[in-house]
C-alpha cells in the first residue's frame, strides 16, 4: 500500500477537522432524514449502540468496521445504528468514514462537497488500481489515529441480495494487512422489507442490526493473504445473515 | 525465460477472462487488460493467482496496483522470475 505523502495527511488532518467542524449541523440532519423523513427505525438500537460502545472502550486497537451493502445508503444507516447524534458529537472519532462510489456519489462539485464534509473518501470502484490504493493508503492512515472506518466487503450493493461469500474484492483483506492488530467489526443490517438490493430501503422500513467482533488471521502472503483476510469476514457476516433469518422465521 | 514465452503465456491465462475478443486477437504489450479487454476489475484478482500459480511466483497486493497493461503484467512476472 502506497505510503501517505505529507500532502496527503495535511490533507486529510484539514478534511478531519472541517467535518468536526460542521458535526453538529450534518450529523443530527442525517439522523433526522432517516428517522422523520423516511420513518425508518433500528430495533434494538440501544442495546446496538451500548455493544458499540463496549467494543470501542474495551481496546485501543484501530477499529474497522465491515457491513452487508443492499442499499445506497447503508453506510448512513450503520453509522446510526452503532451511535446516537449527540454521542457521535462527543465521540468524533467513533462516526466511520466512508468510501463511496465516486461515480454515484461524487460526480458533481456539490456532491463533493457534501461527501468531503461527511467523512468519505469517494473510490473509484472498479478504476485506476493505484488511486484505489491511494484511498485503501488515506484508511490505513486514519484507522491507525484512532479513526473509525466503514467499508463494504463486497464491493458493491450485492446482487442477489445475500451475502456474497465468493465475492472476488480483497480491499479489506489488504487493509488489514496493512494496520497491525486491527480488529474487524462485522455489522449485518437488514430491514425488514428488504427483500433484495435496491437504491433506497421502504420507507418506514424497521431494520435489526447484529454484531460480531473479528481479529482475522492469515498465514498466507502477498495477494492471497488480502483474499484470505477477506473471505474470513465475508463469511462471518454470512453467519450473522443467517442468524438474522433464523430468528426471523 | 524469454519475454515472448512470458507474454504468449500471460495472454492465454487472460483470454478465459476477457470480453472483448476482438481486442484479444489484437493484443499486444500495451493493451490495456481492464479497459481494452474488459476483463472485469473484480476477476483481475484470478488473472494473478493464476499468474502465480503458472509462474510459480508470488505477487503482493501493491504490485497488482502495477499492472494495466500486458506488458506490465509481462514486466512484473520477468522480475518476479529472476
Amino acid at each position: 500500500m502506497a505510503e501517505l505523502s505529507p500532502r496527503a495527511r495535511l490533507a486529510l488532518g484539514i478534511q478531519l477537522a472541517v467535518g468536526r467542524l460542521l458535526a453538529p449541523l450534518w450529523v443530527p440532519l442525517s439522523a433526522a432524514l432517516m428517522r422523520g423523513a423516511m420513518g425508518w427505525r433500528v430495533e434494538g438500537v440501544e442495546q446496538t449502540r451500548a455493544e458499540y460502545r463496549r467494543i470501542r472502550d474495551a481496546s485501543r486497537e484501530p477499529l474497522l468496521v465491515c457491513a452487508n451493502h443492499l442499499t445506497m445508503v447503508d453506510s448512513a444507516l450503520v453509522a446510526w445504528a452503532l451511535g446516537s447524534p449527540a454521542w457521535y458529537l462527543m465521540h468524533p472519532a467513533a462516526l466511520p468514514w466512508n468510501l463511496p462510489d465516486r461515480e454515484n456519489f461524487a460526480s458533481t462539485w456539490w456532491a463533493r462537497a457534501v461527501v468531503y464534509v461527511m467523512k468519505c473518501l469517494p473510490i473509484p470502484r472498479g478504476g485506476d488500481r493505484g488511486e484505489v490504493s491511494s484511498v485503501l493508503a488515506r484508511v490505513g492512515w486514519l484507522l491507525r489515529r484512532g479513526e473509525a472506518a466503514l467499508v463494504f466487503p463486497e464491493g458493491g450493493r450485492s446482487r442477489s441480495g445475500r451475502v456474497e461469500q465468493d465475492s472476488r474484492t480483497y480491499g479489506v483483506g489488504r487493509i488489514l494487512g496493512e494496520v497491525p492488530g486491527c480488529r474487524v467489526l462485522c455489522v449485518y443490517l437488514r430491514g425488514e422489507r428488504q427483500a433484495s438490493w435496491s437504491r433506497m430501503p421502504a420507507r418506514g422500513d424497521r431494520f435489526r442490526a447484529r454484531l460480531a467482533l473479528l481479529e482475522p488471521k492469515s498465514v498466507a502472503s502477498g495477494l492471497r493473504r488480502s483474499l484470505d483476510l477477506s473471505r474470513q469476514v465475508l463469511a462471518r457476516l454470512a453467519a450473522l445473515e443467517e442468524e438474522h433469518f433464523r430468528d426471523r422465521g | 525465460m524469454q519475454e515472448s514465452e512470458v507474454f504468449q503465456r500471460v495472454v492465454k491465462i487472460i483470454s478465459p477472462f476477457a470480453k472483448n475478443q476482438a481486442a484479444l486477437a489484437g493484443v499486444s504489450p500495451g493493451t490495456h487488460i481492464l479497459d481494452e479487454l474488459k476483463v472485469n476489475s473484480a476477476r483481475l484478482v484470478d488473472v494473478v493467482l493464476a499468474f502465480e500459480d503458472e509462474f510459480g511466483i508470488e505477487i503482493a497486493d501493491e504490485d497488482v496496483d502495477e499492472v494495466n497493461t500486458v506488458g506490465d503484467a509481462v514486466r512484473l512476472i520477468r522480475s518476479k522470475l529472476g
